[in-house]
């Protein structure tokens, strides 16, 4: 696939293009699969929860994967992206995350770490999903107060991911855009903005993308996600299953520009088990691809 | 709608516990009518299975292969507090199965639970015991290939233990 040439990566008109460092996921037990991405990356992005096993029923870090990452971590920058915090949960969020980050944190620096604008448990039951915050001043208040918290307890940059409307939004007393620029500015927490779950957002719930992009403050931008889901009864599904496609590659090169310069990187996320399917050289590929299109 | 009230009652329609009344917020009833629901509940279903599939492998096989797979796969959903971590679910899921009234299902959920326990060094994982040859049984579903049909009868134990070479002895009983 030849997805360089639909996106820009041209500086024929003088002017420089989207520059941002390139990172992918990266689970561990794939040697295979490092091998071929290492070259190719900056960043590799790694989620605490994916990499941890029970043990003795306690869920701990994969001593053989910390192995791997220790490794990995000479000769590229690892960022942390966590998946259940739940940090927007009513009745306080899940404190077990904390204990897998710090064992992380004891054992191999990282650049930052970051988390979704969500919940996942409510009342201390399980979603089996990630839900989007109400846009409420009362939601505000309550992510707000825990970045702060764990601004406090972590001193490293925290950043925060627009996720997708599973369900339609609920009336709100801010807008998307709004509601992410107040919660930067209260907190000083950056932003990743994943450019697949806007287009998600559009095509499920009619998101105007570019109307909420010109809302965004684009300079709390830190970090860009770009992926691709597949589409059923007629929604796109937010499952990182496929290569990303060229609109969504553009979306994250507008936004970019738009940081000017403090979103240093992007992200293209798989999921391990989506590994097989697309075949390494392709992932391979289509990170040569990306580095194209963000190298300035 | 406050906070809690907002997140209680869409647990509720995930967890399809939420009695919809008259005087229910109008975006609690829109999101009870929404195709939305039903896609986000089908999409759990189905990542649950992604997930036990590529980690419970052999109990996976042996409920899909006789027809069991959707009802355990439920029963798990709707009966258990799993968090959304994958490494966590397996041994949750085979802890389910392992009181299956199929026989056959739990002994198997039992052996794939003491081997994931072998697995993390544990020296004495547990003990199965079999009312039909486990080997064939096992041997089939290691290679997804169609069940001995009828599994030949027997008393078997299997012990399986972290310090055993293969974590795992056959034993005839009778």
């Amino acid at each position: 696939m030849d997805l360089a040439r639909g996106i820009d990566q041209s500086t024929s008109s003088g002017v420089a293009g989207p520059r941002a460092a390139v990172g992918t996921t990266y689970e561990g037990r794939d040697p295979g699969l490092l091998h071929r991405i290492l070259p190719l990356v900056d960043y590799i992005e790694v989620t605490p929860e994916t990499i941890s096993e029970v043990k003795g029923g306690e869920v701990v870090l994969s001593d053989a994967v910390m192995a791997e990452l220790k490794e990995v971590s000479r000769s590229v920058d690892i960022v942390l992206h966590g998946v259940s915090l739940s940090i927007g949960s009513h009745e306080g969020w899940s404190s077990g995350y904390f204990r897998l980050l710090d064992a992380f944190l004891e054992q191999i620096d990282v650049a930052w770490h970051s988390e979704h604008l969500g919940y996942t448990k409510v009342d201390g039951e399980h979603l089996g999903i990630m839900l989007a915050m109400p846009r409420t001043e009362e939601a505000l208040d309550l992510v707000c107060e825990r970045v702060r918290k764990i601004r406090e307890r972590y001193p490293l940059p925290f950043l925060l991911e627009n996720i997708v409307n599973v369900v339609p939004g609920a009336p709100g007393e801010l807008s998307e855009a709004a509601f992410l620029n107040a919660l930067a500015d209260r907190t000083g927490c950056g932003l990743i903005l994943d450019t697949y779950n806007l287009e998600v957002d559009a095509h499920n719930h009619g998101l105007d993308i570019q109307a909420f992009l010109g809302e965004l403050k684009l300079q709390n931008v830190r970090e860009v996600h770009v992926a691709r889901g597949v589409e059923h009864n007629g929604f796109l599904l937010d499952v990182h299953s496929q290569l990303a496609r060229e609109s969504t590659i553009r979306l994250a090169q507008q936004v970019v520009r738009g940081a000017a310069g403090n979103a240093r990187l992007v992200v293209y996320e798989f999921m391990p088990e989506a590994t097989d399917g697309l075949g390494r050289d392709n992932i391979g590929a289509h990170l040569c691809d990306l580095r194209a299109a963000f190298a300035g | 709608m406050d906070l809690a009230t907002h997140q209680r009652a869409l647990l509720g329609l995930f967890r399809g516990t939420h009695r919809l009344r008259p005087d229910d917020d109008p975006y609690v009833h829109a999101v009870a009518a929404s195709p939305d629901l039903v896609e986000a509940r089908r999409n759990i279903f189905l990542w649950r299975v992604f997930v036990l599939e590529r980690t419970c492998v052999l109990t996976f096989r042996l409920l899909r292969r006789r027809g069991l797979l959707a009802e355990a796969i439920e029963a798990f959903i709707s009966g258990t507090n799993i968090s959304p971590f994958r490494e966590t679910q397996a041994p949750a899921f085979l802890q389910t199965v392992a009181g299956h009234p199929d026989p056959l299902a739990a002994a198997v959920a039992r052996f794939e639970l003491a081997l994931l326990r072998a697995h993390e060094g544990d020296a004495c994982a547990g003990t199965v015991d079999w009312n039909v040859d486990p080997r064939g049984v096992l041997h089939s579903l290691a290679r997804d290939l169609p069940l001995p049909e009828p599994p030949e009868r027997g008393w078997y134990r299997i012990a399986v233990s972290g310090r055993l070479p293969a974590l795992f002895e056959i034993e005839r009983l009778a």
